[in-house]
């Protein structure tokens, strides 16, 4: 029985699967330690008018200020948002993926 | 299980092998061995304290049995030698395996210039069928370095010309790697997990008997007798006598011309498959006659001169490659043992002819042989003709089975026969006319005591190729050719194999692009709505001044519901294109990479091509 030529040259004939929680737990570490490391960044750097534009997250997370305790509710605020959204992109990757390989292999 | 001794033909490493599993577990054997001493072709001949090899036997082994057998049966006199060969072309040396630089160099600067010309050719317009081995080669080499480096040595050992060669049996000896062995073995190891330093030192290095292949296979001899099992030298089995589809027993006749006849419940043969077919009685089908009759086998000769000059040079053996010398070889013993030579003073040199037995230097004699070594070796500036005081020659018969564009159907309908019979099997190299290295054809051995014993069941015709893998369990390719291992029918799963199987199917696990970019499509665009709404919905006099400047990018978006919903589908379609890019680059790396270890691979194995002729 030949093995097929194109079956030799797959590496992996496995679609990766995402999981949701390990992206939202590295999604929401970036999101918050990237949100108060920016603040204090800005806070370090002192000046008149400091982070005047990261400032207008307080538009989205409320309480959050170019402050030393708004970097810490930015801490807070980065983990959540990334979290939800490494979560859903990992969940709606699983749903789509399944769905297409099921179509592929007639399941 | 009944303790009549094994009656097995043959007292070369396969035959030897069996009776000592067979010993080892309390079943004796008789050996029948035509010659006058055991070993087969890894025999080792002394003539006046010069020990000479048929060949020259590397001892390393990919397959861990083997090592544990030569352990056991050697133990200290197992010397580990450093491999030196080069090949000799046009009164040069060029470093064996080749390297690009070293070859070009010595090739000169116009010769160098028209073989790099020959290969960019080649890659640019390459033959467009491999039909035959000389296409193979030019295909990967271009036609210059194949005339100069590969062409002359083949055909000299194989006595035809490359292009009746098939190109299988090129592409048998340097297996195409599927991108999955090459990533396993870049990630892993090619041996097994063991790591790449490894291999190369077992090409680099190697184990060999401090008095030749030979004393490997006298002591094991001394200890098969220690198991009660007998030797019996000089017995020329002539017929193989069966009944009902089993062997009843074997005849033939001693030195003396006696004949001596063996019965036995079971039969082990390593006699090449044309004489044995040949010998059977009653006579096989006249099918099964003509395709025995029909395999072909390559004759061998070793001209051994003894020189007087302790260092001629420093390498094991030579390639030679000029067309207007005969000799394929030469061996320099005292390089690949220092105790093949009696005094320092002296070297032995084996200059190894292949020819056929109906050639005419093959009628030589000794004198006229020894004569024709002298000159070519002087010819090839090697020695001077004063420095030879003395020579002798061993003719070895059937030494390579020939792998012509029939012989695969022939050992199909002779191993078809053969099957027939439940008490008897064929092993070693002519045993299965497979150009076994000596190891494969201990494991047949190993087998086939395994399979007397009723141990487990393995069929030693199914033989692995000689990829990275020669482990037992490994599962067996039915098509494949040459230089392999035997394995099990029912192979036992290797863990660390499986395991890294699974590893390798979850890194390489494809990301399916449309599944994330469909992923980070919605959360873009989710977001990008989400975003413009809770700004709209806090209003203001001026909403969302900063956010708006989105709309140099995203085509009519604002900060408006209208724009919000424009934002949303537009960063939908722009986060499934990073989504999609995303996958689609992750998942080509992966594979270039893949290639890239695979290219490196497949390079490094063909660059030792000639070994494997």
């Amino acid at each position: 029985m030949g093995t097929d030529p194109k079956e030799k040259e797959e590496l992996s004939r496995t679609v990766a699967r995402i999981q949701a929680g390990v992206l939202s737990i590295a999604c929401g570490l970036i999101g918050g330690l990237g949100l108060f490391i920016m603040t204090v960044w800005l806070l370090l750097e002192d000046g008149p008018h400091v982070g005047s534009h990261l400032q207008l997250l307080s538009n989205y997370f409320i309480g959050y200020s170019v402050t030393w305790g708004g970097s810490l509710i930015g801490l807070f605020y980065g983990t959540l948002t990334g979290g939800i959204l490494g979560w859903t992109v990992g969940y709606i990757y699983n749903k789509v993926a399944g769905i297409r390989q099921g179509k592929q292999t007639g399941t | 299980m009944t303790t009549q001794p094994v009656v097995i033909v043959g007292a070369g490493p396969a035959g030897l092998t069996t009776a000592y599993e067979l010993g080892k577990n309390g079943l004796p054997s008789i050996l029948l061995e035509a010659g006058k001493q055991v070993g087969g072709i890894s025999q080792t001949v002394n003539y006046r304290d010069f020990r000479f090899d048929i060949g020259g036997h590397r001892f390393f082994s990919k397959v861990p049995t083997v090592n544990t057998l030569w352990e056991e049966i050697l133990g200290e006199d197992f010397l580990l030698r450093p491999r030196i060969s080069r090949i000799h072309y046009n009164n040069r040396f060029f470093e064996y395996p080749l390297k690009p630089t070293n070859a070009l160099i010595g090739l000169g600067p116009v010769e160098a210039l028209l073989v790099c010309f020959s290969y960019v050719k080649t890659k640019v317009f390459p033959g467009p069928d491999e039909k035959n081995f000389e296409q193979w080669v030019i295909n990967r080499f271009g036609s210059r370095l194949y005339q100069i480096f590969f062409k002359t040595y083949t055909e000299k050992v194989w006595g035809i010309s490359c292009t009746e060669i098939s190109a299988d049996w090129a592409a048998q000896r340097i297996k195409n790697l599927s991108l999955k062995e090459a990533v396993r073995n870049a990630l892993f190891g090619a041996k097994n997990g063991k790591n790449r330093e490894v291999v190369t030192s077992l090409i680099e290095q190697f184990h060999y008997p401090r008095l030749g292949p030979g004393m490997m296979w006298e002591r094991c001899e001394e200890l098969v007798a220690g198991f009660g099992s007998q030797t019996l030298k000089g017995i020329k089995v002539e017929r193989i006598h069966h009944r009902n589809g089993q062997v009843r027993g074997v005849s033939g006749r001693s030195l003396s011309g006696d004949l001596v006849e063996f019965d036995g419940t079971r039969f082990v043969s390593t006699m090449p498959l044309r004489e044995l077919i040949v010998a059977m009685d009653p006579q096989p089908p006249e099918k099964v006659v003509q395709a025995a009759l029909g395999l072909r086998y390559r004759d061998y000769l070793t001209v051994v001169l003894i020189v007087k000059r302790e260092d001629v040079f420093p390498d094991n053996w030579i390639y030679i490659h000029s067309p207007e010398v005969k000799m394929g070889r030469i061996q320099n013993y005292k390089n690949w043992s220092p105790s093949m030579v009696p005094a320092p003073s002296r070297t032995s040199l084996g200059l190894e002819y292949f020819l056929w037995d109906k050639d005419e230097e093959w009628t030589w004699s000794n004198e006229r042989l020894i004569e024709l070594g002298v000159r070519e070796c002087a010819h090839l500036r090697l020695i001077h003709p004063r420095e030879v005081e003395d020579g002798t020659v061993v003719r070895m018969k059937k030494a390579y089975p020939v792998y012509d564009q029939q012989y695969q159907d022939h050992v199909q309908t002779i191993r078809q026969y053969l099957a027939t019979f439940s008490n008897f099997q064929t092993i070693g190299r002519n045993g299965l006319h497979r150009y076994n290295n000596q190891d494969h054809s201990m494991m047949t051995g190993v087998y086939a005591a395994r399979n007397i014993m009723g141990l487990s069941h393995h069929d030693v015709w199914a033989v692995n190729t000689e990829k990275e893998y020669h482990e037992e369990g490994r599962m067996a390719l039915p098509s494949a050719g040459d230089r392999m291992v035997p394995t099990q029918v029912q192979g036992a799963v290797d863990e660390s194999l499986s395991g890294q199987e699974a590893i390798i199917q979850i890194v390489f696990a494809k990301l399916d692009p449309v599944a994330l970019g469909v992923a980070v499509g919605v959360v873009t665009g989710l977001a990008i709505f989400a975003a413009t709404a809770i700004l709209l919905l806090k209003g203001g006099p001026v909403i969302g001044p900063r956010l708006s400047l989105l709309g140099h990018f995203l085509f009519g978006f604002n900060m408006t519901w209208g724009g919000a919903l424009i934002g949303c589908l537009e960063g939908s379609l722009m986060g499934f294109s990073i989504g999609y890019a995303g996958a689609f680059i992750r998942n080509g790396s992966l594979r270039t990479y893949a290639k890239f270890r695979r290219w490196r691979e497949e390079t490094d194995r063909r660059r030792h091509l000639l070994d494997k002729v």
